[in-house]
C-alpha cells in the first residue's frame, strides 16, 4: 500500500533539498524550483480528494509506524473531513506567498528553502494522528518562521522573532505539560489520538479539566486567545508579506484545530470550560475589533482583525454542537482566504507607496484598479458579506452558538458591525477623497500578482455563493465531533 | 399549441416595449445616434406599432365572427394566502375597440413624427418614450385585472413625464414635468387603495370578478374600489380640481402633447369609468358625485378656454370641456354613447394637435376676443387670467405644509438623530479646489480620522477602544517586547553572576561541602 500522506509531507521537502543542492550559478532557478514544488504539491492534495470517500467520519489514507513502543510514540498520519479542507489550504497558501515574493531578491536560497520546509511543518500538524507528532510538528514550524521574520522582515524583525519565538515556547512548555499528564493518565500510555480518545471514559473529569487548560495555554497563544496574543501585531507586521500571508492564513489555524481536536480527545474538559471558551471568544472577537479600529497601520490593523475573526472561530468551537464546530471550521478557511488576500495586496501595495499608514493614501481608484476591485472583494469578504465564504462560516456560528447560549450571542453580531466599520473606513480612505499626487504613479497589479490575488478572493466569493462542496466535505467529520455532546 | 397563442396575445402589449428597448440599446451603444439612425429608430417604432395595429384588427374580426375572447390567463404570477395575482389580458369589445383607436392614432402620430422630429438632436428619445407610452396604453386597455392595469397606468405616468420634461434644458418644462407626475400620484393612490382591498377582501382583482363581487355585497369595500378608481380616473383625465396639471403639460413636442393631453392619456380616466359603469349603476350617490365633478370641469374648461390667447391652451381646454361632458355621460349611464363621444373626440382632436404648427399659416383672422359681457366682468376675468387659482391652492395647503413638515424633519434628523448616530467624516473631502491647493502645497493639514467615532455611539465605542488601546500598551505589548525578552535579559544577567561565583574555587569548595552536608 502506497503511504500518500507520507509522500504528501515530503513533497515539498525534496524541493527544499533540490533548492539547497543547486550550484551556486544555477541562481535564477530556485524561483522557478519552489513554484514547481508548491504547485505540485497543491495538485497532489487535489488528487488526494479523490482517493477519499467523505462521507465516511473516520480518519483516511492511514499511514502508522511504530516509533517507540516504550514510549508509545507513532508515526501515525491520517486525514479526515476536518483536516483536508487545512491541508489544501496550506498549500494553496504557501503556493500564493511564493508566488508573490518577487520583492525577495537577497539570500533567496534560503528563503524558498525555509517556506517550503514550513509548508511541510504545517502540513504535518494537521495530518498527525498522535499527540507526540503533533508536538514535534507543532515546534518544527517555529524554526523556519523564526529565520523568516528575523532575517527577511522589517526594522523590529529581531524583536518580534524573538517575541514570537518566547511566547510560543512559553505556551509550549504547558502544552508539554499536559501531554504529559494526558500519557500519565492514558491506561494505555499511548499518544495516538484514538487511544486517548478510547481513554476518555476513564480519566476524571478534574484531569481532563488540567490537561485541557494546559493544551489551552499553548493552543491559544498560536490561535490566538485573548490575553495570549501580545506576539501578534509585532510579528504580522515585522513580518515579510508572504511570510504575513501563511502566519495569519494558516499558523493561526494551527490553534484552533488543536483545540478541536483537544474537545474531540476531552469531552467532560470540554463541557466544563465551555462557557470560558465562549468568554474568551467573545472577548477576542470584540477586543481584537475595537483595537483593529484604531490602528491607522494597515498591517496592524489586518492583524488584530485577525484575532477577532479567531474569536468567532472560539465561539463556535465552545458552541460543542455540529453548527457551531462547522462554523468554526468554515470560518477558519475563509479566513485563510481573506487574511491571506488582504496581507498579500496590502504587503504589494506596501513594496509600491513604502507606507502603510492609512492616512498617508488617497484616491488610489484611478491609479490601480484592479488592486480596488481585489481589496474591496477582499475587506467585504472579512466583513462576512452574504456572497462570501465568511458569511456562512459567521452564520453557522451564530446559529450554533445561539442553540447553546441564546440571545447572548447576538453580541456576535456587534462584532461583525465593528467589522465593518473599520473595513468599510480602510475602502474609503484608500480609494476615495482628494487626489494624493506622489501616489498617482503607483503602478496597479501585475498579471502573475493579478491571478494570486484573484484565486483568494475568487474563492472567497465562490465558497460564498456555493458553499455544498465544502459544507459536505466538513459535515461528517464535523458531526462526529459534536456526537458525543449531544449534536 | 395554447401557450403559443398566449405568448401571441402577450406579445401585444409588449411589442412597443421591445421596440423602445432596441432603441434604447441602440441610444447605449451608440449605434443608432444622429441623423444617420433615424431611419432604422423610424422603421422599428412605426413597424411595431403597425404591427401591433394588424394583429389587434384580426383579433377584432376573430372575435366579431367567433365571440368574444374574455380573459385570458397569461401566467400566475403570485400566490400568497388567499391572494392571487396573475397576468390576465381582457379581449371584449370595450378593450379591442378601443385599444385598436388608440393605436391607430398612435401610429399616424409615429409617422406623423417622422418627418417633424427630422434632425432633432432628440429623435430617438423621443421614439423610445413613444414606445413605452404605447405599450403603456395598451396595457392599462387590455389589463384584464386591476394590477396589470397599474402597470400600464404607471409607465403611462413616466412616459407622459419624460416627454413633458423633453427639453429638460428649459426650467418651465422640468417644474411642469415634476408637478404632472407628482398630481398624478395622487390618483395611484386611489388606485391603490382599489388594489389593495379587492385583494384583501376578494383576494383577486380580475375586472371580471369584481364586477361580480360588487353585484353580489354593495358594502364599505365595493364603495372604497369605486372610489378609488374614480379618483385615479379623475387625476388622469384632469377632471376639477385636479385640473391644473393639464395646463402646464404640453411643454413636449407637438404630437407628442397632442396623443397625450389631446387624444390617448386623457382618455385612460374615462376608460375606467367605462369599465366601472356597470358598478356605477348601483351606486346613485357616486354617480351624483361624479356628475358634480364633470359639470364642474365642463364650466372650468369653458371658462378658460374664453380667455386662451395660443392654439395648443385652447385646444386643451376644450379637450377639458369635453371630457367632462363624457363623465357627465357615464354618470347618468349613457355608457355607448360616451364611448362613441370618446373615439370620435379623440380621433378628431389629434386631428387639431397635429394641425396646430401649422394653424397659423391656414387661418388670416388674428382669434376672437372674449365676449363683452366676460370683459367687463373683472372678478371673472381675473379669475379665469388665474386658471381659478388652482395651482396657488394646491401649493398653499400641500406643497407648502408639506415642505415645512419636511423642513422641521431634517432639523429634528440634525439635531437629534445624527449628535446620536453619528455622521460619516467628510474630512478627507475635500469641498473646494481652493482646499485641494492647500492640501498639495502643504499649507492644509488633514487631521487622522482613524478610530475618532462621531456621534454618541461613535464616541462610546471611540472611548472603549480607547480603554482597550491603553490595556494592550501597558500590559500585552509592553510586558512582552520589554517583559518576557526584558525578563530573561535579567534572569540571564542573575545567571552569569552567578557562574561568576562559581568559577571562584572558594565558592565551589563551599557548594561541595553543603552538598556533602546535606547528603551525610
Amino acid at each position: 500500500m502506497i503511504d500518500f500522506l507520507i509522500l504528501l509531507l515530503f513533497l515539498p521537502v525534496v524541493g527544499a533539498l533540490l533548492i539547497l543542492f543547486l550550484p551556486e550559478h544555477r541562481q535564477p532557478w530556485i524561483r522557478p524550483i519552489a513554484l514547481a514544488t508548491a504547485a505540485s504539491t497543491l495538485a497532489y492534495t487535489v488528487f488526494l480528494a479523490t482517493q477519499m470517500d467523505f462521507t465516511n467520519p473516520a480518519v483516511q489514507l492511514v499511514a502508522e509506524y511504530q516509533w517507540n513502543e516504550r514510549l508509545g510514540t507513532y508515526f501515525s498520519f491520517g486525514v479526515d473531513g476536518l483536516s483536508y479542507p487545512l491541508v489544501a489550504l496550506t498549500n494553496l497558501l504557501t503556493l500564493v506567498a511564493i508566488a508573490v515574493s518577487t520583492q525577495i531578491k537577497e539570500r533567496i536560497k534560503a528563503y524558498y528553502m525555509l517556506l517550503l520546509l514550513l509548508e511541510a511543518a504545517t502540513m504535518g500538524v494537521f495530518i498527525t494522528q498522535g499527540w507526540a507528532l503533533f508536538y514535534v510538528f507543532w515546534e518544527l514550524v517555529l524554526i523556519p518562521l523564526f529565520f523568516l521574520i528575523d532575517r527577511w522582515g522589517g526594522i523590529n524583525r529581531q524583536r518580534a522573532a524573538l517575541n514570537f519565538v518566547l511566547y510560543t515556547m512559553g505556551g509550549s512548555v504547558f502544552m508539554l505539560l499536559g501531554l504529559l499528564m494526558l500519557f500519565d493518565a492514558n491506561p494505555e500510555h499511548r499518544f495516538l489520538f484514538a487511544s486517548i480518545k478510547r481513554a476518555s471514559a476513564v480519566i476524571p473529569a478534574e484531569t481532563q479539566t488540567l490537561i485541557f487548560l494546559g493544551l489551552m495555554i499553548g493552543l491559544g497563544v498560536k490561535m490566538p486567545l485573548f490575553p495570549l496574543h501580545g506576539w501578534l501585531p509585532l510579528a504580522h507586521v515585522e513580518a515579510p508579506s508572504p511570510v504575513s500571508i501563511l502566519l495569519s492564513g494558516i499558523l493561526l489555524k494551527m490553534g484552533a484545530y488543536g483545540m478541536i481536536r483537544s474537545a474531540e480527545m476531552l469531552p467532560a474538559a470540554a463541557i466544563n470550560l465551555q462557557d470560558f471558551m465562549m468568554a474568551l471568544g467573545m472577548i477576542g472577537m470584540l477586543y481584537g475589533g475595537l483595537l483593529a479600529w484604531r490602528q491607522s497601520d494597515l498591517k496592524k490593523m489586518i492583524a488584530y482583525s485577525s484575532v477577532s475573526h479567531m474569536g468567532v472561530v472560539m465561539i463556535g468551537i465552545a458552541a460543542l454542537n455540529t453548527n457551531g464546530l462547522m462554523g468554526a471550521a468554515y470560518q477558519m478557511v475563509a479566513h485563510g482566504l481573506v487574511a491571506g488576500a488582504l496581507f498579500m495586496l496590502i504587503g504589494l501595495l506596501y513594496e509600491r507607496t513604502h507606507t502603510r499608514d492609512i492616512n498617508d493614501y488617497g484616491s488610489l481608484l484611478r491609479a490601480t484598479p484592479r488592486f480596488a476591485v481585489l481589496v474591496v472583494l477582499a475587506l467585504v469578504g472579512g466583513v462576512g458579506l452574504p456572497g462570501t465564504a465568511g458569511f456562512i462560516g459567521e452564520l453557522h456560528a451564530l446559529i450554533g452558538g445561539f442553540e447553546r447560549w441564546g440571545w447572548l450571542v447576538a453580541a456576535l453580531s456587534l462584532g461583525m458591525l465593528i467589522t465593518a466599520t473599520y473595513s468599510l473606513r480602510t475602502v474609503k480612505q484608500l480609494y476615495t477623497g482628494p487626489v494624493n499626487l506622489g501616489m498617482r504613479q503607483v503602478e496597479d497589479l501585475h498579471p502573475l500578482e493579478l491571478a494570486a490575488g484573484g484565486v483568494l478572493v475568487g474563492g472567497t466569493l465562490l465558497l460564498g455563493l456555493y458553499p455544498l462542496p465544502l459544507l459536505h466535505l466538513l459535515h461528517s467529520s464535523v458531526q462526529a465531533i459534536a456526537a458525543p455532546f449531544g449534536g | 399549441m395554447v401557450d403559443w397563442l398566449h405568448l401571441g396575445l402577450l406579445l401585444i402589449p409588449t411589442l412597443p416595449l421591445i421596440a423602445g428597448l432596441w432603441i434604447g440599446l441602440g441610444m447605449i451603444f451608440k449605434w443608432n445616434r444622429g441623423e444617420k439612425g433615424e431611419r432604422e429608430t423610424a422603421y422599428i417604432a412605426v413597424g411595431s406599432a403597425s404591427l401591433v395595429l394588424l394583429s389587434l384588427l384580426v383579433l377584432v374580426i376573430y372575435s366579431g365572427m367567433q365571440g368574444s375572447l374574455g380573459t385570458v390567463v397569461i401566467s400566475r404570477w403570485l400566490e400568497s394566502g388567499n391572494v392571487q395575482a396573475s397576468v390576465n389580458l381582457l379581449f371584449d369589445p370595450l378593450s379591442l375597440t378601443l385599444a385598436s383607436v388608440f393605436s391607430l392614432i398612435i401610429l399616424l402620430t409615429l409617422r406623423f413624427s417622422v418627418n417633424y422630429l427630422h434632425r432633432e438632436a432628440s429623435f430617438q428619445r423621443f421614439f423610445l418614450i413613444m414606445c413605452l407610452f404605447h405599450a403603456a396604453m395598451l396595457l392599462i386597455v387590455l389589463g384584464g385585472n386591476l394590477m396589470v392595469t397599474f402597470v400600464g397606468w404607471e409607465l403611462a405616468g413616466i412616459s407622459s413625464y419624460l416627454l413633458i420634461s423633453y427639453s429638460w434644458q428649459r426650467e418651465y418644462a422640468s417644474t411642469s414635468a415634476t408637478r404632472a407626475f407628482v398630481t398624478n400620484r395622487v390618483g395611484d393612490a386611489g388606485f391603490l387603495l382599489a388594489i389593495f382591498m379587492a385583494l384583501i377582501y376578494w383576494g383577486n382583482s380580475d375586472w371580471e370578478a369584481l364586477l361580480v363581487q360588487s353585484q353580489a355585497e354593495s358594502s364599505l369595500v365595493t364603495n372604497s374600489i369605486v372610489l378609488g378608481l374614480i379618483l385615479a380616473a379623475c387625476v388622469k383625465s384632469a377632471q376639477f380640481p385636479f385640473s391644473a396639471w393639464i395646463s402646464h403639460a404640453l411643454e413636449g413636442p407637438t404630437p407628442s402633447s397632442g396623443v397625450f393631453y389631446g387624444s390617448v392619456m386623457v382618455h385612460a380616466g374615462v376608460y375606467l369609468l367605462l369599465r366601472l359603469s356597470p358598478m356605477l349603476e348601483q351606486m346613485p350617490i357616486i354617480s351624483w358625485l361624479l356628475a358634480a365633478v364633470g359639470l364642474a370641469t365642463v364650466i372650468y374648461a369653458w371658462f378658460l378656454a374664453q380667455m386662451q390667447t395660443d392654439i395648443k391652451s385652447s385646444l386643451i381646454f376644450s379637450t377639458l370641456m369635453q371630457i367632462g361632458i363624457m363623465v357627465i355621460e357615464i354618470a347618468a349611464g349613457w355608457t355607448s354613447l360616451a364611448l362613441v363621444h370618446l373615439i370620435l373626440h379623440a380621433i378628431w382632436r389629434i386631428y387639431q394637435f397635429l394641425l396646430s404648427p401649422s394653424f397659423l399659416q391656414q387661418t388670416s383672422s388674428p382669434a376672437p376676443a372674449a365676449p363683452a359681457w366676460f370683459q367687463q366682468s373683472v372678478w371673472l376675468h381675473n379669475a379665469c387670467l388665474q386658471r381659478f387659482w388652482l395651482d396657488r391652492l394646491a401649493d398653499t395647503f400641500l406643497v407648502r405644509p408639506t415642505r415645512l413638515l419636511a423642513h422641521e424633519a431634517q432639523l429634528f434628523d440634525q439635531q437629534v438623530v445624527d449628535r446620536l448616530t453619528g455622521t460619516p467624516s467628510h474630512v478627507n473631502m475635500l469641498s473646494t479646489l481652493a482646499q485641494m491647493q492647500a492640501l498639495q502645497t502643504g499649507s492644509l493639514q488633514l487631521n487622522s480620522q482613524v478610530g475618532i467615532g462621531s456621534g454618541m455611539f461613535g464616541k462610546l465605542l471611540q472611548r472603549l477602544a480607547e480603554m482597550m488601546e491603553w490595556f494592550e500598551e501597558r500590559l500585552v505589548l509592553k510586558s512582552s517586547s520589554d517583559g518576557l525578552a526584558g525578563l530573561a535579559t535579567v534572569l540571564g544577567q542573575r545567571a552569569e553572576l552567578i557562574e561568576a561565583y562559581l568559577r571562584q574555587p572558594r565558592y565551589m569548595l563551599v557548594l561541595i561541602a553543603a552538598t556533602l552536608v546535606v547528603v551525610l
